[in-house]
This record gives C-alpha cells, structure tokens and sequence, in this order.
C-alpha cells in the first residue's frame, strides 16, 4: 500500500500534505459469567490524506483502497484547507522535521499472526472460571482479553516514508460482588505492546483472581469516612493521577488556552522527589512508537525534573509556535482522524521508598488502592475514585473500607509529596480526547495529603 | 448493499454453519472540531463495513472487516466460522430472529438535506454558532465544540429470511463556553443541539443559550453542605437517574445478576408520579428505526407506568432465554461490534409544571445544570461536581454557587422525585426527559 500513496501523494501540488495508510486487525474475546459473550476478529484498513494550505488544515478519510479514492481524498483534503480557511485566525506553520524512512516492528516472541488466537478462548474461560470460584460472593464477572495488531504507513511531501507495525496484547476483569445487600466491583488489567508471550508472562486469570479478591474483601465494608488525611497511593493510582491530572497540562496544546502549566515553565510545581516523564520511545510501552503520525521519531520528553517543569509536549505545529523541537506526541487514533497532541507512556519516576516505609510514619491517615477512574479539569483540579482505602494508625493497618474518592488539585498533590516508592508498574490506559488512544501509564506508590471523600 | 449482506449469508451458510447474519453499514460523516476557540479539525469520512455473525452448533462467532469486495467477505466468513468452533457451546442459545412484519418508518428519520450537506455548509453552520455565541456577550469566549453530520444506511440479512434496508441521518452540535469578568472566569458552560433532520436544528441557538449560561454562572459564591432539594436539568436526570435505570431494566443485566430490580415486575421502584416509555418509533426520534440492529420490528415498551416496573428490554438471545419476545431493543455502534441490548428512545411522561414554577416550589436546595462525576450503574450511587449550579432560596434563584458536589443514590432519588416538568428535551444519550426535582440529595460545599 505504501507505494500507492507515494505515488498519489506526488501528483498533488499543496504546501504539505501527507497520507497515512493504517490496517487495523482486532481479535478480541469478551466472557461474561461464563459465557463467551463476543469473539470477534476484525479487519479495518483505510487512508487518509492531510493537506496544509496557506496555514489552514484539510482532512479526508476513506476504507476503499485504490488509486481513484486515494486522488479523491488528497482532493478533498486540499479543498477542504482552503474553504476552512477564511474561517480560522491561527495560521499554522509546522517546525522543521527530517524527513525519516525507515522501518519498525514491535519487538515479540510469539507473533500473533503466527499464533493459535482461538486457544486464547479457553484462557479467558479458565480465568473467568477462577473468579467466580474465588467465592460465592462474586457474583458477575466481565473479562476482555485482546490483541490489536496495527501496520502503519506514513508518507509525506517531504520524503518521509514510515512503516511501523505495532501490535498490543491486553487484557481486563471487572468482577463485582454482593455481601449484605451491598454490591462492589474491582478492576485490574494486564498487557503492553508485545506478542503472545504477554499471556503466558501475566496471566489474565491473575488479574482476575486480584479483583475478585478485592471486590469481595470491600463489598461488605462502609464507605469511607471523608477528610484531608496523609495517604499512600498505590502505585495504580499515581499513574493515573500523571497522566489525567497532570500530563493533560503539559500537552502544548492545552498549555495554549492556558493550562496550569502555561506560566510555570522552571518554575517549581511539585516536590523536588517527583520527575514526570512522557517517554514516546520506553520498551514494550503500551503507547511506544518509534515515530509519531506526523513521522517525528519519540522520544523521552521530562515534564517535571526534581519538581520544576522542564518542558512541554509538542506536535510540529505547537514547536513552531513555541520556538522548539517537536516531540514526537502527534498521535491519531485510526486513518479517520488527524493527528493530536497525545500522551504515550506517562509515569512519575521511582525513588527508594518501600510501601511499608511510606506508611511508618503516619499516624492517621490511608492507603488507597485500585483505582476507579475519574475526571481532571486542565488546571490540575481532579476527582479519581478508588477501589479500597484501608485505615493507618500510627503507621499500622487497620480496618479496609470501600469506594473512595480522592479530589484536590493536582500540583497541590504533588507538592505534599514526602516519599517515592521504589515499587514501579506500568500498566495500559485508553485515553479520550477528542479521539481514543493507547496509552501506558505509571510509577510507585506516593507518599502524600489529599481529601479522602466518602459517598 | 442488501445484495452484499445476502451474499455473506449464502457464503456462511455454504461452510456448514447452522445460521447466519451479515449487517452491512455505508456512512458519510462530517465532523468539524472547534478548539482553543476556532476551527481545530474538518474531517470528511467515507466508511463500509460488514459484520458477520454465525452460529453453528450453538456456537457463535463474529468477524467484521471494512472492505466489502467478495474476497474479503469470503475471508471475514471463513474466520466467523472458525471462531464460532473455537466458541464454548452455549446451551440457552435459541435461534437468530425470524422474519416478522416491519412497520412503517416512522416519520423524519432521513433527511436528504442533511445525507447532501457540503462541508462548506458545515463550516458555515459552526461559524454561525460561533459568532453568536460572542455576539451574545462580548466577556463570553468558546472553548470548545463539536458539529457532527452522519448520513447511514445499512442491510440486515439473515439465514431465517430477514432481509432488511434503512437509512438516516443524524447532527449534532455541542458548544463548551466560558465567560471572563475582572479576572474571574465563569465553570465551563455546556450547551448542544441534536435532531435528525436540518429543519429542527438550530447552530445559533447552541451559541446563544451556551453564552448565557456561561454568564448566569458569574459571580459564584460557596454554602454551607446541607441536604437538600436538587432540580436536575434532562442531561443531568439522564446522567445521574436514568443511566441506572437503563441498566437496571437491560434484560442481560437482569439475567446476569446485575440488577437490583431482577424480581420487581410489577412492584413500585420509584415515585408514582414517574411513567418511562421506549419508544423506537418516535417519530423525528434520535434511537428511532421501524427495526433494530437484529431485524426485529421496533415497538413501544412501557418499562415503568405510575412508579411501577412493567417491562425489562430484551434483545432476541435474552428474550429467547425466558422464552419471551424481543422488545426489538438489540442496537450496534457500527459494523465492528455484534448487537447488545440498548434503549431506542427512552421517553419520560412530562408532569405540570414549568422550571419557574419546580423553582418557586423549593424552599432551600440548587439546580444542576451539568454534572462530573461517577455514577455507579450497578450500586445507583452517584457522586461528583455540580457544575453550572444555582442556589435556591425561598422559592427563587438567588445566585451561582462554586464547584459544589453532590452525592446520593439513583434508586434511593427515583423515590423521592417531588416534580417532574412539563418541557421534555431530547438529551444526546436519546432520553427524553423535562427537569426533576428531587429531595433529600447531599450538597457539599468545600
């Protein structure tokens, strides 16, 4: 396929334009209680063209693969450029990329396209099976296992000419349980870019067996008591606290329309423990690419060095605009849409701590564990939920209570912190803006003070 | 396309499979993204697709591929095939539906003007609520925003003899605004607009009503928490009441152990004053279609009448399974995904009373406008920030409130619903719904 944009691409006149061809191949086994609920296996393939005409942006998208469509759409891309442009006041430029042609393809053991994917059936039921024998409490189960396998062609009138294959194994249990009239549901995931072999390495049923064994131990409990405490975030949640609450605030784009990072550049935002970094480029990263889909090669770009901000993450046009390299964080979900500013791997860098370390010395305060998702506002303000908070007195445990929120502002959080565990996890992330897209995200557990909410 | 649809059928068929089901999709969309105030992305999509979905020995497997020449067909069915014999027996599994009468389409569902529509049409019709929204007020600025135009047709075909065409259109349009005074800015206000033809739909009104909500939210101050009376605008009912209520009557749910009213046929869960209809033949009705995603004639279900629950909402496995009929309620995303049970649209019998008259009625509470947060389909309980709140005092709006939370529980509100509106609005999750009043929530001010 990849010949067949160059060619087309060469005989329209524009500006800058480039087409990406994108082969989506799905499998993917949903079991519910037992049930295979959905086996599917799926081919999508499409291009797209994008054209900058005059600093406006046209886009086209089409699944027919021949020379005709492929005219049509880098057509349409330019006409759509021009007519949008009396409309837009921003005039975009793009900041200078070397033109890269190479190859890449994730590093795996067992390739899926060599691989019995319908076994993976029976490993989805094995675990399912577990989960529910784990107890008589666990009343549903959901469990997802799936492997994306994505070939992705990028050219551009530049002389770019990309192809990365990119292929992802993961999986997810969502198990819920029932225990004096109260219902609780957990959720654990596994996966990262890689082969098979991530099946054998992290088994689902693991997964499985850990949310079950959560979601019984909270159901019976109370809901937690609210107030500012001292807590200990698991390391689950950190990552979801860098990469929603906080890495939002440096993609360049949001920085633009004044996020709270758009007037902190080396100021000190955090404790000088925390470093955040968004690295493009981290082995097996659920968002790992060598390139981005504007054919920039990722990176590892640090947002928070030792608590003062250090830099931003950029697409070609946001570097123009302030003066720098890109990044390499151009990022488009499928053919149907036109790069973004995203995130691909986003942790808080280990330190040393232990997690019993990090609880010694708090006298009351909590664990929280597991988390449940939530919303971040771009000036750092957030509200996560989490699965299970789990009392500390005087630096012991004692009694667990269930569904929690935590909520604060985001750099306020991050300020409080008085340790870094050394307990570091990646896990996957699908992130939403605008468009979806994988993403790893990641750290140790933290020491810091937050408000703990109730129901 | 029914021709392509019938073919896959044939070609399953011919692999020995027991049954067999092909949908096919043809969609133009048009979506025009608005960010950091101005025209971020216009993208122009032609998408095809099949699904094919087949059964054999009660065993099923499912495989999609966007490419509808015969080889790709031929493969997408040979890897169904070779799922479904991967796939564990399931032994509640009855049959895929059979043919039955379709009714008429109801009206205005399809909208040429829309399936024609250029992009510099929709251009236009962005930029028009763009600049209403600041000629509304000059301190009101536009975050973000989204138009969308969707013209589709799919084929439903299966091995029993359905054998269906349809078509619609759709657009949508959202608007997030923000007002600035002497340096304090105003919560990100929400406004959109959905219809499925050109004629009901309205950029500028989106522009207008977004601006003057950014402004009514000027000027906020803090309470004290208390527990009290919250008037729900329809999207925050539809979030926070209705999202439970849907999965509480989704039949698979139901089956599952999933919902906590399984056994409550017939019983009262929620204020008399509450009826909820499903409706797929609305007419002019964003979930409406004379079928569904299955081929199964489309109807009215009365899923609660006067606080009692009269029906749960069935796709054909789950009906089948109770040996019930399908409420015609299966639905699909698009191609890619086999059917899964849906409401079509949810319809909420409207009370008496205007929001002016729900206002004068409460002593001491507030009215959301938005909501963020987390609501637990499963458990009812709901908790996070009121956005676009007014506080309410003595039977008037007395001023914006900052980021308040509110928490309690869906099921536990349902039975306290006070008032439900006369004024029903279609909110973009295809519930109907005017404003509710309900009492005893819990409203904490940091």
């Amino acid at each position: 396929m990849i010949d067949l944009l160059e060619t087309c691409l060469l005989r329209v006149d524009a500006e800058y334009i480039e087409m990406r061809g994108h082969t989506r191949r799905v499998f993917s086994v949903v079991v519910k209680d037992g049930r295979v609920e959905r086996i599917a296996k799926g081919l999508n393939r499409g291009a797209c063209a994008r054209a900058l005409v005059d600093g406006s942006w046209g886009f086209s998208s089409t699944t027919v693969i021949d020379k005709k469509n492929l005219l049509n759409i880098l057509t349409d891309a330019r006409i759509l450029a021009c007519s949008s442009k009396p409309l837009k006041k921003r005039h975009v430029r793009m900041a200078p990329a070397e033109p890269h042609v190479d190859e890449y393809e994730t590093c795996m053991k067992e390739d899926p396209r060599n691989g019995d994917l319908e076994s993976l059936v029976g490993e989805v039921l094995d675990a399912d099976a577990e989960a529910h024998e784990y107890s008589e409490k666990v009343v549903s189960t959901t469990l997802n296992l799936s492997v994306v396998d994505d070939e992705i062609f990028f050219v551009n009138s530049e002389g770019a000419r990309i192809k990365q294959r990119i292929v992802r194994c993961f999986g997810t249990a969502r198990i819920i349980a029932k225990s004096k009239g109260n219902i609780a549901s957990a959720y654990e995931s596994i996966g990262r870019q890689g082969g098979l072999e991530i099946f054998k390495d992290t088994p689902l049923r693991e997964a499985a067996l850990k949310a079950a064994s959560r979601a019984v131990r909270i159901a019976p409990k109370q809901v937690v008591p609210g107030g500012y405490y001292d807590v200990v975030l698991e390391n689950k949640i950190v990552g979801l606290l860098a990469h929603e609450a906080i890495g939002h605030t440096a993609e360049a784009d949001l920085v633009c329309v004044g996020s709270f990072l758009s007037n902190k550049m080396g100021k000190k935002v955090a404790s000088e423990m925390v470093t955040l970094v968004d690295d493009g480029s981290m082995p097996y990263g659920f968002g790992t690419m060598k390139y981005d889909d504007e054919g920039v090669p990722t990176q590892r770009t640090v947002i928070i060095d030792r608590g003062v901000v250090k830099g931003f993450m950029h697409s070609r046009e946001t570097a123009s605009q302030f003066g720098v390299a890109p990044t390499g964080n151009a990022r488009a979900w499928s053919f149907e849409y036109d790069p973004i500013i995203r995130m691909r791997n986003t942790y808080i860098e280990p330190r040393d701590w232990t997690v019993d370390e990090l609880i010694e010395d708090i006298k009351d305060g909590y664990v929280l564990r597991g988390s449940g998702g939530g919303q971040a506002d771009f000036n750092g303000e957030f509200m996560f939920t989490v699965q299970e908070a789990i009392r500390i007195k005087n630096g012991d445990l004692k009694e667990t209570y269930r569904g929690a929120t935590m909520s604060g502002n985001a750099f306020e959080v991050l300020s409080n912190v008085r340790g870094v565990g050394r307990d570091f996890e990646m896990r996957i992330g699908i992130c939403g803006k605008e468009q979806p897209n994988y993403v790893g995200i990641g750290g140790p557990s933290v020491k810091t003070k937050l408000l703990v909410g109730g129901r | 396309m029914i021709e392509i649809a019938e073919s896959a059928v044939r070609s399953s068929k011919k692999l020995g499979v027991d049954e067999a089901e092909g949908f096919v999709q043809r969609q133009r969309v048009i979506e025009i993204v608005l960010e950091r105030g101005e025209i971020q992305s216009e993208r122009m999509k032609i998408r095809r697709g099949i699904g094919i979905r087949v059964i054999k020995d009660k065993r099923m497997g499912f495989a999609f591929a966007s490419m509808l020449d015969q080889q790709t067909i031929q493969e997408t069915c040979r890897d169904a095939s070779k799922l479904a014999s991967a796939s564990p027996r399931n032994p509640d599994w009855v049959s895929l539906p059979l043919p039955e009468k379709i009714p008429p389409s109801p009206e205005g569902l399809y909208d040429e003007n829309l399936a024609s529509l250029t992009l510099d049409e929709a251009l236009n019709m962005v930029l028009e609520g763009y600049e209403t929204a600041k000629e509304t007020d000059s301190r009101v600025s536009i975050d973000e925003g989204k138009l969308m135009v969707s013209s589709t047709e799919i084929a439903i075909s299966n091995s029993h003899g359905i054998s269906l065409y349809g078509k619609g259109t759709f657009i949508s349009f959202y608007l997030i605004c923000v007002a600035k005074e002497q340096g304090e800015a105003s919560s990100f206000a929400y406004e959109y607009d959905v219809s499925r033809t050109l004629k009901d739909f309205s950029a500028r009104r989106v522009g207008e009503l977004a601006a003057r909500k950014a402004l009514l939210s000027l000027g906020a101050r803090r309470i004290k928490s208390f527990r009290g009376d919250v008037i729900l605008s329809p999207e925050v009912a539809s979030e926070i009441l209705f999202a439970p209520l849907i999965s509480n009557v989704n039949a698979d749910n139901v089956q599952r152990g999933r919902s906590l009213w399984a056994d409550k046929i017939g019983e009262p869960v929620s204020a008399r004053s509450l009826t909820v209809i499903d409706d797929g033949l609305l007419p002019y009705g964003l979930g409406s279609s004379p079928f569904d995603a299955e081929g199964v004639p489309s109807q009215k279900t009365v899923v609660i009448e006067n606080g009692i629950l009269k029906s749960f909402l069935y796709d054909s496995y789950t009906a089948n399974k109770v040996n019930k009929k399908s409420t015609g309620n299966a639905a699909r995303e698009s191609y890619s995904s086999p059917p899964s049970i849906s409401i079509s649209n949810l319809l909420i019998s409207p009370g008496t009373k205007s929001l002016e008259e729900m206002i004068s009625e409460v002593n001491k509470g507030i009215f959301v406008n938005r909501f963020s947060g987390n609501v637990s389909n499963e458990s009812g309980e709901f908790s996070g920030v009121a956005k676009q709140a007014v506080y309410i005092e003595g039977g008037e709006m007395k001023f914006p409130l900052r980021e308040t939370m509110i928490s309690g529980n869906a099921f536990e509100s349902l039975n306290r619903i006070v008032a439900i509106g006369r004024d029903r609005r279609a909110t973009m999750m295809s519930v109907y719904t005017p404003p509710i009043l309900v009492e005893e929530v819990t409203i904490v001010s940091q």
